[in-house]
């Protein structure tokens, strides 16, 4: 990306970009289908682009995010101020995070007065995440940000992760400067010993040292243009990430709480697994709940936990339930992008949605497998959450899984 | 005092019949009319008491075997079929029925003149689809004075089809993610894999043990919308078997060994992962030289 940079001219180097010719108004006058047209094609482009096959995702992701708590985030360029902004942000990403990624971990640091405070360790609950987050909006910004601190305390966090995990870092940095106490070179050769992803956030201009930790840690560098952006580059970090290929894999043993026992199994039910008991998840707060049946109890020693997935404390053991895995499996099994054509004259309506073709929509999508026709608008919906075609999923021939 | 910025809260039902012809139903008369002839009646039945509650209600029925889907209403036929209504019956009444009954029959018809020897289980989780995205549509398509609140009803008589998994889990995941709460109602078998969405999206699950009652249970259980639920007493919840199936015997597994490439779940350790083909590094301790053990020196 970098090298791209530097071979190019600066934009304002370059001819005029014409960018209001691309709109024109359509035989009405109306502008309105026009830019919902663009809007769309960008939209695919960017789909077709992700569903690039069977590469391999990291799905067991450690990631740290390091905010920058310094003077200048309480500049007023992103509304209210910055700091405020990113935070709540942050919450709607914790929160898409989990849902994607439900066996994760996340971390959350600060650093300002060219020091950095850990606020959450790394965990996989979201609503302790949540709450600090929202704790935070009290944080007064100031002093200088101090990027090797952070990522020293970001490291030191995630060497001890297993090796089947993927390791990241997102900072979200506001800052142009940066204060060190020693040399960041050495900091990043071990954070790439250490197979650890950089992915920064730049909030107010491109600089240097931040292009080339992303660079040599294989992340990603980007700066936002507005708070749309910071949303969607945000949100970008959501996906999984491709992996460089020297991840280990490795066979992790996990438990399956919460089985009904049923006479075939011959899974015994003992009296005790639903006799109420205090769950293992509260036991620290003051507020230590005293759980009915209600509630999962670990296969290997028994503890009761309110909610999934969570790492068993007594004898850590990974607790996850099946939906938790399933949520990444379509990754695995991406759909191929819709073939885009002219109308075909025999199928009048949509097989998604039964919406009636109009002489106004030009283009219509066919799947290569079952040659279904459907539009725009279900193309959409099914890349982007479906994540399954309905015309392989009605035809007997399709829709059996492949992989067995 | 009424709030002035009330939306008009539009429901659609959109119902996912399984009309895979199950021997025991389709050979059992019961006063003339078979067992098969009573499920669709009632079907329509609940589906016009549905249209009956409110008029921007909304209604979508699809169908489905082990050969194919099909949107019975709205019905997909370009030419507007001309129906006979009883004097003083709504006309959407009898547009509801008269297009159920076309579609349906068409479906069977397809089934049993069709020889493809392709064995198939019912394909439920395509039916499943088209609706989230006829949901999907409707939801765009409706001014914003509306506010749409959309449910899914499956009913069907189907064991579970472990193959068809992964689609079940995207319907399930998307369902949740839209807000649609999907409820089942179960005849003669129970199926895991809708429980289980059920619980994840927040809907009903009911496995009906007489299907004679089947208009009886629709129209008690299944007619209030969700939100509603919480004032009348219904049917206790099932508690939901999460267990996952393990890949090579498909048994329910308790603690698994998840490939951390492609999390496909074994239940016993082994080198090789047989689906992504990676192979595992052994986490064995390192192994440490004995320590020569030095006399202890007496005084």
């Amino acid at each position: 990306m970098a090298d791209e940079d530097e071979t190019k001219e600066y934009r304002w180097e370059s001819g005029y970009e014409k960018t209001w010719e691309a709109i024109k108004e359509d035989d009405d006058g109306l502008l309105e289908s026009n830019v919902a047209d663009l809007v769309a094609r960008a939209k695919r482009k960017r789909a077709a682009l992700k569903a690039t096959g069977a590469i391999q995702l990291g799905m067991m992701r450690h990631l740290f995010v390091v905010v920058d708590a310094s003077a200048c985030m309480f500049l007023q360029d992103l509304k209210p101020t910055r700091f405020l902004c990113v935070l709540k942000l942050l919450e709607v990403f914790v929160h898409e995070f989990f849902d994607l990624n439900p066996i994760s971990q996340l971390g959350i640091l600060t650093t300002k007065m060219k020091r950095s405070e850990q606020i959450t360790v790394l965990a996989g609950n979201q609503k302790k995440h949540i709450e600090a987050l929202q704790q935070l909006k009290d944080l007064s910004c100031e002093g200088e940000p101090s990027l090797q601190n952070s990522l020293e305390r970001a490291m030191n966090g995630l060497k001890n992760m297993p090796a089947h995990s993927s390791r990241e870092i997102l900072v979200l940095f506001g800052s142009l400067t940066t204060c060190d106490p020693g040399d960041i070179q050495k900091t990043i050769k071990a954070l790439k010993d250490n197979n650890i992803r950089v992915s920064i956030i730049g909030l107010a201009a491109e600089v240097r040292i931040c292009r080339e930790i992303a660079k040599k840690t294989g992340g990603t560098y980007n700066v936002l243009i507005d708070d749309h952006h910071l949303k969607e580059l945000i949100l970008s970090q959501v996906q999984p990430p491709a992996v460089a290929g020297s991840i280990e894999a490795s066979l992790v043993k996990m438990g399956f709480p919460g089985g009904t026992p049923s006479v075939n199994d011959g899974t015994s039910d003992s009296s005790a697994d639903h006799a109420p008991a205090y769950c293992l998840c509260h036991i620290d707060s003051e507020t230590s709940s005293l759980m009915g049946p209600n509630g999962y109890n670990c296969p290997q020693c028994g503890s009761r936990y309110c909610e999934l997935p969570v790492e068993c404390k007594q004898c850590g053991l990974t607790l996850v339930s099946a939906p938790h895995l399933a949520r990444s499996y379509h990754h695995l099994f991406p759909i191929k992008p819709f073939i885009e054509r002219a109308q075909v004259p025999n199928t009048t309506h949509c097989f998604a949605c039964a919406k009636l073709f109009v002489e106004a929509e030009t283009n219509v999508y066919e799947c290569e497998n079952c040659h279904q026709i459907v539009c725009l608008d279900c193309d959409l919906f099914i890349r982007e959450t479906l994540h399954t075609c309905p015309g392989c999923a009605s035809d007997p021939v399709t829709a059996q899984m492949k992989t067995n | 005092m009424e709030d002035k910025e009330e939306r008009i809260e539009t429901s659609l039902v959109a119902i996912v019949i399984d009309a895979t012809p199950a021997k025991k139903f389709a050979s059992q008369p019961l006063d003339g009319s078979s067992m098969m002839n009573r499920i669709f009646d009632s079907l329509i039945a609940f589906g016009n008491a549905h249209l009956m509650q409110a008029s921007h209600n909304k209604l979508a029925i699809i169908a489905c075997n082990s050969k194919s889907t099909k949107f019975l209403y709205p019905s997909m036929d370009g030419n507007s079929r001309s129906y006979q209504n009883r004097p003083g019956q709504y006309d959407m009444f009898a547009k509801v029925d008269s297009d159920v009954r076309h579609g349906l029959g068409e479906l069977i018809l397809n089934d049993l003149t069709d020889n493809d020897s392709t064995k198939s289980d019912s394909l439920l989780g395509g039916a499943m689809a088209r609706a989230l995205c006829y949901i999907h549509r409707v939801q765009r398509e409706l001014s914003l004075s509306h506010q749409l609140k959309p449910r899914v009803l499956v009913v069907s008589g189907s064991c579970d089809s472990a193959l068809q998994y992964m689609t079940f889990m995207n319907v399930f995941f998307t369902a949740q993610k839209e807000n649609v709460v999907i409820d089942c109602c179960m005849m003669d078998t129970d199926s895991g894999l809708l429980q289980q969405g059920c619980d994840i999206t927040g809907g009903q699950y009911l496995h009906i043990p007489s299907v004679a009652g089947l208009l009886e249970y629709l129209l008690w259980v299944f007619l209030p919308s969700p939100s509603c639920r919480s004032k009348i007493v219904l049917p206790p919840p099932t508690k939901v078997d999460y267990r996952a199936a393990c890949f090579c015997h498909h048994k329910l597994v308790d603690i698994g060994w998840v490939c951390s490439v492609c999390l496909s779940i074994f239940c016993k350790f082994s080198i090789m992962c047989t689906t992504c083909n990676t192979e595992f590094k052994l986490n064995r301790p390192a192994i440490v030289p004995a320590k020569s053990k030095k006399r202890a020196r007496i005084e």
